[in-house]
């Protein structure tokens, strides 16, 4: 089942693919906190329920009770630039290119296509401490603020590592590919990538006991017979054929 | 005789001058027909009845079942359940055992794409192998027709039906 018109353009196609989940249950677990407005469950009252169709995306996932909770008190709209043509992925090399940091190489940890996001590890982070008490200091860890994929950061071209702005072409054998403009070399999409919430790659899966092998899977046990459904039961089960039933006849 | 209008029904677009239909003005409200007990499994209809709430809101409602079967009967003059073993549904499943089709799919499996089997399909998997034999040996006729024909080129429509609708069944053999 697809969602909606309105949900189906504000989930990022990145975040569906990590996500590895089904369209319906997404759905579903945005719905779920209270985001909208129900009547009273009295006689007076209609049982109707008005949605929330316009979400605030955040560094929580969709389907968090975070992003759901973000999302109970309205917000002013944020407006993202729609980019047509996505081109950052988990495990890229991109440079920092304002703040504090900038001017460093990182790789990306997140992609957050709804809000035009990429979250970089380790750069552009403030620090804060974590479970601290009068007898411990804390853990220092870094938090990553999101960077902006238009103009706050940018994929490196692999002939020198500098930033560069890049295009996507068709190489030789058809496949669509991230070009630098600058030298016209590829720069290959990483093997991160293809990780989703399940797996690292598909190869490297980790098959549980309820899961279908590719050797199960792919055996083609049909017999094409000339003989009906009944037919075959009756053979398996070794009832013979008799005689056919007197015609009938409908007048 | 004008009657006073309650200015939170009808707006003032709507007010006419003089009324003779009822108050509402033909609007039904339905609201009142409240469907608490109707929804849910038999089993948890049957937990929410005892719940305090629900009596005070429905203190005269019969739980409707929608044909449930029972698994046993009151005794007789009495308030007591008997279950009845035979009255419990007996699910008869095939044996699994070497069966390595699990509801789930592994993500390694690669993408399989098996085509619609029609009835064309059918026919090259029971006649071509015969008939490409014969048409290189040269024993098939002027119209194709073959000269020695095999069990399934030998039948005709009527008596494939025949054959289909001889299947009987063995409940009622001693």
């Amino acid at each position: 089942m697809r969602l909606t018109q309105s949900l189906l353009s504000s989930v990022g196609k990145m975040t569906k693919l990590y996500s590895n989940l089904p369209e319906s249950y997404i759905k579903r677990a945005m719905e779920k906190g209270k985001v909208g407005w129900k009547t009273p469950r009295t006689v007076q009252y209609q049982p109707k329920e008005i949605k929330k169709k316009h979400y605030r995306f955040t560094m929580n996932r969709p389907w968090t009770d975070e992003f759901a909770r973000q999302n109970q008190v309205s917000r002013k709209k944020v407006y993202v630039k729609p980019i047509p043509k996505w081109s950052y992925f988990r495990g890229d090399m991109v440079e920092v290119l304002v703040g504090k940091d900038k001017g460093k190489q990182g790789t990306v940890s997140q992609v957050i296509e709804e809000r035009n996001w990429v979250v970089v590890e380790g750069l552009n982070a403030h620090y804060r401490l974590v479970g601290k008490t009068a007898q411990y200091p804390g853990t220092m860890i870094a938090s990553e603020a999101p960077l902006l994929v238009d103009d706050q950061v940018a994929l490196l071209d692999p002939a020198d590592n500098k930033p560069c702005t890049i295009e996507w072409r068709y190489n030789e054998s058809g496949e669509r590919v991230r070009v630098s403009t600058r030298s016209g070399r590829i720069i290959p999409t990483p093997t991160q990538a293809e990780e989703t919430y399940d797996y690292k790659t598909a190869a490297t899966y980790r098959e549980s006991e309820r899961d279908t092998k590719e050797d199960d899977l792919t055996i083609i046990s049909f017999k094409p017979q000339l003989s009906t459904f009944e037919m075959d039961v009756a053979e398996s089960m070794g009832i013979e054929l008799g005689p056919p039933p007197s015609e009938t006849h409908w007048y | 005789m004008l009657l006073p209008i309650p200015t939170s029904l009808v707006s003032y677009a709507q007010c006419r001058a003089l009324h003779t239909s009822a108050s509402l003005l033909g609007k039904r409200n339905f609201r009142k027909f409240l469907l608490g007990p109707k929804a849910g499994t038999l089993a948890f209809k049957n937990e929410r009845a005892k719940e305090v709430s629900f009596r005070k809101k429905f203190p005269d409602i019969d739980i409707p079942d929608y044909g449930t079967r029972p698994t046993g009967a009151h005794r007789l003059g009495d308030s007591t359940f008997i279950t009845v073993p035979e009255m419990i549904p007996e699910l008869v499943v095939p044996d699994l055992t070497d069966f390595n089709l699990k509801p789930y799919v592994s993500y390694r499996c690669p993408e399989v794409v098996q085509e619609e089997f029609t009835a064309r399909d059918l026919f090259n998997a029971v006649y071509s192998d015969k008939i490409t034999a014969d048409f290189e040996r040269g024993a098939l006729t002027e119209g194709g027709q073959p000269r020695e024909p095999s069990a399934e080129e030998a039948l005709t429509p009527e008596s494939a039906r025949q054959r289909a609708r001889g299947v009987h069944t063995d409940i009622w053999e001693k």
